[in-house]
């Protein structure tokens, strides 16, 4: 899908993607891209999207269409091509549509054989002594060489000191290290284009020698301007010498005897400047011959530098718009799912409340008590819906305390119980009368047991006897403890069972958070377990619950340290699956009780 | 001798909504005041029941599954137009404003009052005076 990226602007990382046959540009609500810059014209442009072209179109824009820095009326644009708007730089991506057969097409990899190209290898060389190919004894036949293995060891350390970093500050502040470390400079800094203001704002700064108050570094407007309107790096090595700086003056009254100022130009245009210099105090100035310490040379690398640099800015910050795109995306995605939720909620409350006001206006009390019953469902829900919000978004360690698995389970069985009557689903429950006492944390174990209760519950409910059952097993050999949770449900597809522990990802449509299953694994997995699941269309589905069994033992085996945990011992005498004694809760399904 | 009133419908509406409680809350209230409702939970479903019942009244959820599908919304369309059913929609849709008046389009979430006072209104408007 072709789209335009806001590389720079206030809305830096959107992606608009070209759709429609008219797309527009501008400040106006109706346009789909919309522009929160004041330069850009309510309708500004379009682009129009005919036969897998799309034309840019400026619609009389008060400050015009750029693209690649030229104002354009109309232009045909091209994958890279960068459109300017107002203070907005977006870039245009195409439609990609080269397949690899294209590419085939261009390259034959001949065979060997008969009719094989004639090539042979002349020369062939090791990277070991590719490594070497500027030797001393090379270097020292050849200053040229010498020149060139510097240049392009700073290039190439300039390249690995700019790339791996997300962090604007510190990649400046690396690049600034390296010059000091390349070039004989007593101060430098990175200042960089405000994109708003148009400012040069300084974000690095380093200095060789302790700096004190007096020392400031004060860098000449005069030098500023020159290189940003002429985009061209400047070396004066005694100011008063260079006639460009005459008008001004500025570097005299400023006592700056050598400096070089370099722009950052990137693909997109300017990012900033970096600016380097020797400095010597007004009243310190040497009257006669000094001895430069910046050259061309020193010039010409910095040149370089700087536009390795304003790559590399640019390239972290679209990458780091693409991150906050992403993470507004997510946010926008979680606010959206759980806004739905708490409207679906709040819809039912109502409804409830409607019925109470309405049994009070005509003293029907069972109207009273359908309302009353309707918001206190859906009270329980929202506050499963904030448990599950306050389970999932925090990391946290779980609280051990020496439980009863089957107190827990036990509790959701019962509490589910009523759910599963209305759904006409029988619940049964196994309790492993041989399950000891456990170090687990018992609420959330019991949020974890009571979504997969609650899932099985509702997979039942299109199924004519529907039955769930929930099971505790103690798998002493393994030291694990297991809930199961079996039911002869609806089932769940093959390709849907991957995504069943995604976060909002729900086949129950409105009434489903998405949240549930999400949570009750994270709450197994900080315990040191997991949720596995088993299903059939049509037949059901199986959930089993583990956890890693650690006993309360102090007696037994208490733990260095004078800690009261002991992993489970050993097994208890010959207890297989068939010991699960089926003991109470049973229930027919509600249709065939009454 | 069938009475005249014999030949006066009773008052129907169908409720197509995935949300249980409001389907109950509906049905309650409606059935109080002598009503006559039929419940789906799919938009497909509710088409089916229109179909066979010709409810005076549909009140249709746009959450229920494919409501919003074009086809969907000619075939509550056509049944609203072939067979004088009164349809009331719940939630947003463009393509539900162009066909219905800005009275029987209620936003979510909404108040059940208005929601039946509409439905009241609609069906005594087809009873006659």
């Amino acid at each position: 899908m072709a789209c335009l990226f806001v590389i720079q602007g206030r809305d830096q990382g959107k992606r608009f993607e070209l759709e429609a046959s008219l797309t527009g540009v501008g400040r106006e609500a109706t346009n789909a891209i919309r522009l929160h810059d004041v330069e850009v014209s309510r309708r500004h442009a379009q682009v129009a999207h005919e036969e897998g072209q799309f034309q840019l179109i400026d619609l009389g824009s008060s400050n015009g269409t750029f693209v690649n820095e030229q104002r354009v009326d109309r232009h045909v644009l091209q994958s890279g091509d960068r459109v300017q708007v107002g203070r907005t730089l977006l870039i245009f991506t195409g439609n990609e549509d080269r397949s690899s057969v294209d590419l085939a097409a261009e390259v034959d990899i001949v065979q060997p054989g008969p009719a094989a190209e004639g090539s042979r290898i002349v020369s062939s060389i090791s990277r070991e002594q590719g490594r070497q190919i500027f030797s001393d004894a090379e270097l020292s036949a050849s200053p040229w060489l010498a020149r060139a293995r510097s240049n392009l060891q700073i290039m190439y350390r300039t390249a690995l000191a700019v790339s791996h970093t997300l962090d604007i500050d510190q990649l400046l502040q690396r690049i600034m290290e390296l010059i000091f470390e390349w070039v004989e400079a007593d101060r430098g800094c990175v200042m960089l284009l405000d994109w708003e203001s148009g400012e040069a704002i300084p974000k690095v700064f380093r200095s060789r020698r302790e700096t004190r108050s007096s020392e400031r570094l004060r860098i000449s407007q005069t030098i500023l301007d020159y290189v940003l309107e002429h985009r061209e790096g400047v070396l004066t090595s005694d100011a008063r010498e260079d006639e460009r700086w005459d008008p001004a003056a500025s570097i005299l009254k400023l006592g700056v005897r050598e400096a070089i100022c370099v722009p950052m130009q990137g693909r997109y245009g300017m990012v900033g400047v970096i600016y380097i210099d020797t400095y010597t105090p007004p009243g310190q100035v040497v009257q006669n011959r000094h001895v430069n310490r910046f050259s061309e040379e020193h010039l010409k690398l910095m040149v370089a530098i700087g536009h390795q640099a304003a790559l590399a800015v640019e390239d972290t910050s679209y990458y780091s718009a693409l991150v906050q795109a992403e993470r507004l995306a997510a946010v926008g995605q979680t606010i959206a799912t759980l806004s739905h939720h708490v409207k679906n909620i709040l819809q039912g409350i109502r409804g409830g409340s409607y019925l109470i006001e309405e049994g009070l206006k005509n003293t029907d009390t069972d109207l009273i008590r359908k309302g009353w019953n309707i918001v206190d469902k859906n009270q329980e829900k929202i506050s499963n819906l904030v448990m599950d919000m306050l389970t999932f978004s925090k990391e946290r360690q779980p609280e051990r305390i020496p439980a009863q698995l089957n107190e827990v389970t036990g509790e959701v069985v019962e509490l589910m119980q009523t759910r599963a009557t209305t759904a006409n689903v029988s619940l049964r429950w196994l309790p492993d009368t041989g399950m000891p006492v456990l170090q687990f944390d018992p609420d959330a174990l019991h949020r974890a047991i009571l979504n997969v209760v609650g899932n099985a519950i509702d997979a039942c409910e299109k199924t004519s006897g529907g039955c769930v059952t929930v099971a505790t097993q103690y798998v002493a050999d393994a030291a694990l403890a297991r809930i199961t949770v079996e039911d002869n449900g609806e089932g769940i597809a093959a390709e849907h069972l991957q995504k069943i522990f995604s976060l909002f990802e729900s086949s129950k449509g409105s009434r489903g958070t998405g949240l549930g299953l999400p949570v009750s694994q994270k709450i197994l997995r900080e315990h040191g377990g997991d949720i596995h699941v088993t299903s059939t269309p049509e037949v059901g589905s199986r959930f089993t619950l583990e956890f890693p069994a650690i006993t309360d033992k102090p007696e037994e085996a208490p733990l260095e340290g004078g800690g009261l945990e002991t992993l489970a011992g050993a097994p208890p005498p010959d207890r297989g699956d068939d010991r699960l004694d089926e003991v109470t809760q049973a229930l027919p399904p509600a249709n065939e009780r009454s | 001798m069938p009475s005249c009133s014999a030949a006066i419908p009773r008052p129907s509406v169908l409720i197509v909504d995935r949300s249980e409680d409001s389907r109950e809350v509906l049905r309650t209230v409606l059935e109080k005041r002598g009503v006559r409702t039929w419940e789906a939970t799919e938009a497909q479903q509710g088409v089916e029941l229109a179909r066979r019942h010709h409810p005076q009244v549909i009140v249709l959820d746009l959450d229920a599954g494919d409501a919003e599908q074009d086809e969907i919304r000619n075939q509550y369309q056509a049944e609203s137009n072939e067979h004088a059913a009164y349809l009331v929609v719940i939630g947003r849709s463009q393509s539900y404003e162009q066909i219905l008046p800005k009275d029987r389009i209620l936003a979510k979430p909404y108040h059940y009052a208005p929601l039946v006072r509409t439905i009241e209104t609609l069906l005594s408007s087809l009873a006659g005076p």
